[in-house]
């Protein structure tokens, strides 16, 4: 909708060639009409993976919201392309022929479709795309909650957890290689950091009282979390292995959820001192807190875009939890989503997760289009998303 | 209602700032937490799911929708618990609840007001807060799994475990 007005005016986009074979190629001029998505055709890709990577590369081209698909002789960038076991290799061509882009790779061919239609998403469109990117969310399938991992599209999903206690409150790390979570199976609530590369757990918030929110600063070397040790719940920053505290919330109210902003120097939280929980930001480093004013009366969850621009978060309006997403520097918050929680942006600053039932729904919040990508692992709750 | 949780804050935040001296470093109020005195260490091997702590011994004290303030008509609740704890010498956890409404971290979050509110309570009634820890379980573990203004009021609570 923001678009409509510029929506008359076309632009050129001028891309760079990938060179191929020593040859020159003439960089391709494709015409886009600002606005509305780039038509992208892909061919009945060959090799024995071929289908399935097929299938996998239009539902990320078609998810990514930034590209459209349509048919070859309506678009204007066609990809074909191989997948075998092991390897994957596509090559994209404006209408002129031109490469768009061309590119081969190995392993898993799912990883491969993934990060090729990224690179694509990237080259067309100069924003990040979603489709490497990876989830974590609550299920409860087992009869307990346990933490799950995924890819974005729902694809790959993997029970991370095993506790048989209560696991709660992923967090991944901005890269995604590391993920925080709350679980109760020392019978407190203690936080979780594991490497998901290596596998290695580690319990590094157990503070008497609670030890719970904990969200890894975007360079890696923080945690923001909800501890309670000296005697409210309050926010506090620690080093990543949780050691040297410092307290920066000091209320009477119940404080929850911190999320910081892309450069770290601030955190967005929910505190209900005032009544009901509204949003409040503080700089990261210690510092006075100030109320953002988001026109709604309660407010939880906040979880601030990679690119900084704005924050998503529950309101409660007659009842029922709706999606807001606050446009920062120029409130007031709109509702996005009629019923669903916990919103968390992905890597775009476009799409959002968020949990409804038995649901984990990707939410394109320039089209409001809505898709589930996960059913059938229980109840579903608290999403993460790498960025 | 929106407008005065609104000023209420603009005026805190404006007490705050005359204040502002004794206190840059963190946001809201000096010296306002639920307790002055910091939880004691955790006892090894002893939460309020273990079998070493008694569950059931005293009635929950309930709250209400959003609140985490004792009311009057629970402090008697909360005098039965001081009483006891000052014939015996035992420790106790308070475990604070939710009801299913409102989102997950929120909850956690309410939960754990509601118990340190309680271990406020008690220690006005002198028990000595070090012999006091707090756990939350916010949505999870509700005594009355039915949906309702029936089963939530019973939900909002804090259960007592006494360590044996």
């Amino acid at each position: 909708m923001k678009f409509s007005a510029l929506s008359g005016l076309c632009f050129t986009l001028l891309i760079v060639a990938t060179p191929s074979h020593g040859q020159e190629a003439a960089s391709p001029v494709i015409t886009i009409r600002k606005g509305t998505a780039v038509v992208v055709a892909v061919k009945e890709l060959g090799g024995n993976a071929g289908p399935a990577a097929g299938a996998v590369l239009k539902n990320d081209l078609q998810l990514s919201g930034a590209l459209s698909l349509g048919e070859a002789d309506n678009a204007s960038v066609v990809v074909s392309g191989s997948a075998d076991p092991g390897s994957f290799s596509a090559a994209a061509l404006d209408k002129t022929g031109a490469v768009v882009l061309k590119k081969s790779y190995g392993g898993d061919p799912r990883r491969a479709v993934h990060a090729f239609a990224d690179e694509l998403v990237e080259t067309l469109t100069g924003s990040k795309g979603i489709a490497t990117s990876r989830v974590a969310f609550v299920g409860n399938r087992t009869g307990h909650k346990e933490i799950y991992t995924a890819d974005y599209d729902g694809g790959n999903a993997y029970q991370l957890t095993h506790d048989q206690a209560i696991s709660v409150a992923p967090h991944l790390s901005p890269d995604g290689h590391r993920l925080t979570y709350t679980g109760y199976q020392s019978g407190y609530a203690d936080v979780y950091l594991i490497d998901l590369r290596s596998g290695a757990r580690n319990r590094v918030l157990k503070f008497p009282g609670i030890n719970t929110g904990a969200a890894i600063s975007p360079d890696g070397s923080r945690i923001a979390c909800t501890l309670s040790k000296d005697g409210s719940p309050a926010i506090y920053v620690t080093t990543i292995s949780g050691d040297s505290p410092r307290r920066l919330t000091r209320s009477r109210g119940a404080e929850s959820s911190p999320t910081w902003s892309p450069d770290g120097a601030t955190l967005i939280y929910a505190s209900d001192e005032g009544g009901a929980p509204q949003l409040f930001q503080v700089p990261a480093g210690g510092g006075r807190g100030r109320l953002l004013n988001t026109g709604f009366g309660y407010c939880t969850e906040p979880d601030w875009s990679p690119d900084g621009k704005r924050v998503a978060f529950n309101v409660r309006v007659g009842g029922t939890f709706q999606v807001a997403v606050l446009e920062l520097g120029s409130g007031p918050a709109r509702v996005v989503i009629g019923a669903g929680e916990n919103p968390v942006w992905g890597p775009d600053s476009r799409h959002l997760l968020f949990a409804r039932g038995t649901g984990l729904y990707l939410f394109d919040t320039v089209s409001s289009r809505e898709n589930r990508v996960i059913g059938d692992l229980g109840k579903i709750s608290e999403p993460a998303w790498s960025r | 209602m929106k407008k005065t949780v609104v000023s209420c804050c603009l005026l805190i935040l404006a007490l705050g700032a005359c204040k502002k001296v004794q206190n840059q470093e963190y946001a809201g109020v000096d010296g306002d937490y639920v307790n002055g005195t910091p939880l004691p260490p955790r006892q090894e091997g002893v939460s309020f799911l273990s079998d070493s702590v008694q569950k059931g011994q005293f009635a929950p004290i309930l709250f209400g929708f959003d609140r985490a303030e004792v009311s009057p008509n629970e402090r008697p609740k909360v005098q039965e618990i001081a009483s006891f704890m000052r014939r015996e010498n035992r420790n106790v956890i308070l475990a604070g609840f939710t009801d299913e409404r409102g989102t997950e971290e929120y909850n956690r979050a309410l939960g754990e007001r509601r118990a340190q509110a309680v271990r406020s309570a008690l220690s006005q009634e002198g028990v000595s807060p070090a012999r006091l820890q707090t756990v939350s379980f916010g949505l999870e573990m509700p005594a009355d799994p039915a949906h309702g203004e029936n089963a939530w009021a019973k939900n909002r609570r804090v259960e007592v475990g006494v360590v044996r």
